[in-house]
């Protein structure tokens, strides 16, 4: 069936049903599983797992392999024929899996404390145990290393890159992986600027250092052309990025049109949806299955809305959610949310990362809207155009709360937290709140620090509501 | 005499401790604007030059309150700090803010300063922290211009080439005087604590830089150093600490369990008096070139650069220092010395030099405990320099 599938926010806003808006009631001892899932996701964990199998067995295809963290860089790198390691995106799916520990305790061997960013300490440890391996090859000592460990199954990198905004740890990890591989692969480093928004005229997409900054990345992407050229010995394919931007433009209009579907009440898919589509924007090679996926989350979501079928059984509650992932806990905090009628809508980690602004994609000159994309992170604006995209994500999902994962680790993602909390009141009388956790090490989770929070806003939103 | 003057010597610790009742007392005496600034590259000349007094904004000894809800408990106790004083008005003296590292922890904390005070201008002059890139020195070089044009604009005032060579010049030669005491220590003509070179530096962040050279000279005018240290004392190096201070009293105590602190590449150290600025050619230009020389003459974990190593350059100046051990200094949370630390251990455990950890927080000092580890630290060292060389 074919449908209109260019709903604006504004379309999907006067369609919103009535919410059930009876007060927070007590739980069940039982509780159901509320949420629902959308099913077309599954198809992009198959391709992840599809994707990361293939990286493991580079080195026997004779590929060049480059290690690299932060931004997208991953159009240049299949242009230029390599094979890709994203850091985060490893560290990511270990602690998606629950196979974080060997990593974490070989980074802990190693010396990283642990308070240090849970995604660099995984990844670190990774290192270490592929730099272990690399040893035992050529010592003909074998057993230092479990094989059998995914953590241990990264190729070793023919070279490294980092393009790492907002935070300055990214940079610095990358500097301490190539250490740890004893300087043997060459490193190139892309410095992203903070779009700091100090100026009159500056805002999101705007004003003067938005238009100068991203012209002085897109020269240093260039640099970085030239540096893989050198290192593959191959002349670029500039063809091939075009149409990889071409791939990209496209799944991520369709992942930006799927989700404006979801501004609808009750909302057919949830943040927990998006999160499960990170890694096919974020790192999956450009191609028209990455289309086909985002037409097929879009599809789905579409005939939800038709079938009036809902994400959170009885929505009552529309949630924000602030900071990055969980990994540990995806599953858990999916039902969690849903077992208190909550449906989280959106949040900064999803909406406001990975390919959102694809108007900006020239396939005539598609590294200067790279370049932009890599400038917008997330993390890599000042507090004032934080505020301004948190009170458009808002008011464009109907968010009648937020909540801040407050992730132990990364210092980049909470940074702004409590200030934006306090806006979100000010601006629009947004109730808040704060729960402790972390990207990669499930011990910083705090269960109660979630539920009592989470019902505490739920209470002060009935509340809010009684007083309307 | 070989000790420090303490008439001259408590002026400048009166001053260390209360950086912001002398920025109030100088604004009130010049009648000029006060400008903040923050850890650790920032190039105080060109604001100087400007006319106006650049302070670097310091940890506060108070307890953090107001701050608590505005920074997590898991960043670094200098940028809670920050935060905190900008909460409760204690950055009030300040006329502008500029900065030009970018630490996560740190801008953080800049954002809590640019929500407390919007009225109060904040210009985050970025230089890039990727030091040996073929753009790295224009990047650089464009930032130092477009600081001086936002200072210009804050202050009204124009920079003058000629002003900014003099105070470069002043800089220098503060910088130059500061390396006097830290080289007369560490050949042991002076007997001067880690917490009293502390107090040193740390007054020279804060105050005139005119004024804090003539008080050195007369600190060093009335020295005659002649002593050497006793050898029961254990020579250590201190490393790490960047941006804030380690409390006086941990340095104290360190040097209480048998130590002799004879170097450091602490910030309040010989990392904030390593480099000077180039007197000869356009003088901003001079300070893109000195902040690209600094992570050359000491390394640092908060920059990135393929040539250089922070570990080889500490095993350099352990072997010019002849310390025996090192205490690595950490502040709780800090990122970039969290990563870089396992680095400097393996260096130093391929060499078999000692080394220990010691974590820092904002609250308090854990005296007992650190004092015992350091007493053990001390006595593993003294035996393994007993240790019979093997005939072999
Ligand atoms: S702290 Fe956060 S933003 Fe920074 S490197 Fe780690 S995960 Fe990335
Ligand atoms: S470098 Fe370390 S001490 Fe300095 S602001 Fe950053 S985290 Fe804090």
């Amino acid at each position: 069936m074919t449908l209109d599938l260019s709903l604006s926010t504004q379309q999907s806003l006067s369609t919103r049903q009535s919410l059930d808006l009876l007060p927070t009631r007590p739980r069940s001892l039982e509780t159901v599983d509320k949420s629902n899932r959308l099913k077309s996701t599954s198809l992009g964990g198959k391709m992840v797992a599809e994707y990361w199998d293939n990286i493991f067995t580079a080195k026997e295809r004779g590929k060049h392999v480059v290690w690299y963290n932060g931004t997208a860089l991953n159009p240049i790198f299949q242009a230029a024929g390599l094979e890709w390691c994203h850091g985060e995106a490893f560290s990511a799916r270990l602690a998606a899996m629950h196979l974080e520990g060997p990593a974490q305790q070989a980074g802990e061997e190693y010396g990283y404390i642990g308070e240090l960013c849970s995604y660099a300490r995984t990844h670190l440890g990774c290192a270490v145990m592929t730099q272990k391996g690399i040893t035992e090859k050529q010592s003909g000592i074998v057993g230092m290393v479990d094989q059998d460990e995914l953590a241990s199954k990264l190729p070793s990198p023919d070279f490294f890159v980092n393009a790492y905004a907002g935070c300055s740890t990214g940079q610095q990890w990358d500097a301490m992986t190539y250490r740890v591989f004893g300087k043997d692969f060459p490193i190139f480093n892309v410095s992203l600027p903070m779009i700091w928004g100090n100026k009159k005229d500056s805002g999101y997409l705007r004003g003067t250092e938005w238009e100068k900054t991203p012209l002085y990345v897109e020269e240093q992407l260039k640099k970085l052309i030239e540096f893989i050229e050198y290192q593959t010995k191959r002349p670029f394919d500039w063809g091939a990025l075009s149409e990889n931007m071409s791939y990209i433009k496209r799944a991520s209009e369709l992942r930006l049109e799927a989700m404006a579907l979801c501004a609808a009440a009750p909302t057919p898919a949830t943040y927990w949806d998006w999160v499960a589509s990170i890694a096919p924007i974020n790192f999956l090679p450009a191609n028209q299955m990455l289309v086909d996926y985002f037409q097929a989350v879009k599809d789905e979501i579409t005939q939800r809305i038709v079938d009036n079928v809902s994400a959170v059984q009885n929505e009552r509650y529309r949630v924000y959610f602030d900071g990055i992932m969980n990994w540990n806990k995806l599953g858990f905090l999916t039902r969690k949310f849903a077992e208190y009628d909550v449906a989280v809508v959106a949040g900064r980690y999803t909406h406001d990362s990975f390919w959102q602004e694809p108007q900006l994609i020239d396939l005539d000159r598609p590294l200067l809207g790279m370049a932009q994309h890599y400038l917008i992170c997330p993390i890599n604006h000042g507090l004032k155009i934080m505020e301004e995209l948190l009170i458009k994500r808002c008011d464009e999902f109907g968010i009648d709360g937020i909540a801040f994962h407050s992730t132990r680790t990364c210092r980049a993602m909470t940074n702004p937290q409590h200030i934006l909390a306090r806006t979100a009141e000010r601006d629009r009388g947004i109730k808040t709140f704060s729960f402790e956790g972390d990207v990669a090490d499930a011990s910083f989770y705090k269960d109660e620090s979630l539920e009592s929070g989470l019902v505490a806003m739920l209470e002060s939103i009935d509340q809010q509501r009684a007083k309307v | 005499m070989d000790e420090l003057d303490s008439a001259a010597f408590s002026v400048l610790e009166a001053i260390a401790s209360n950086p912001m009742g002398y920025a109030a007392d100088w604004k009130r005496r010049a009648g000029r604007p006060v400008v903040g600034s923050f850890p650790m590259n920032f190039p105080s000349e060109i604001v100087h030059a400007a006319g106006a007094l650049p302070v670097i904004v310091q940890e506060s000894r108070t307890p953090i309150t107001e701050g608590r809800s505005l920074l997590p408990e898991f960043y670094c106790s200098y940028t809670r700090s920050v935060a905190d004083q900008a909460a409760v008005g204690e950055l009030d003296v300040f006329d502008a803010f500029v900065l030009a590292d970018h630490c996560v922890q740190l801008l953080g904390a800049a954002d809590v300063i640019r929500w407390a005070k919007p009225e109060t201008p904040m210009h985050f002059a970025q230089f890039i922290s990727s030091m040996d890139d073929p753009w790295s020195g224009a990047q650089v070089r464009d930032k130092v211009a477009s600081l001086r044009v936002e200072v210009e604009e804050i202050l009204d005032v124009t920079i003058a080439p000629e002003a900014l060579s003099a105070s470069i010049r002043a800089f220098n030669k503060n910088r130059h005087l500061l390396r006097q005491f830290y080289e007369l220590r560490k050949t042991g003509r002076l007997r001067v604590s880690a917490s009293q070179l502390q107090v040193l530096v740390k007054s020279s962040m804060v105050m005139e830089i005119n004024e804090h050279n003539e008080l050195l000279e007369g600190l060093l005018a009335g020295l005659d150093p002649h002593s050497h240290a006793p050898d029961s004392l254990v020579r250590l190096h201190l490393s790490g600490h960047f941006c804030a201070p380690p409390r006086p009293e941990l340095l104290d105590l360190i040097e209480e369990c048998g130590v002799l602190v004879v170097n450091d590449d602490l910030y309040h150290g010989t990392r904030y008096i390593s480099t000077d600025v180039p007197e000869e050619g356009d003088p901003f230009d001079a300070l893109a070139t000195w902040y690209l020389d600094r992570n050359i003459s000491a390394p640092c974990g908060t920059r990135v650069q393929r040539n250089v190593d922070w570990d080889t350059y500490l095993v350099d100046s352990l072997e010019s220092s002849g310390a025996d051990g090192v205490i690595t200094l950490m502040a709780k949370f800090c990122e970039p010395l969290m990563l870089y630390y396992p680095e400097l251990r393996k260096a130093l455990d391929t060499r078999d030099i000692p080394v220990l950890l010691i974590e820092t927080e904002h609250e308090g000092l854990a005296a007992e405990s650190v004092r015992t580890r350091v007493e053990t630290f001390v006595e593993r060292i003294r035996r393994q320099k007993l240790k019979v060389p093997s005939l072999a």
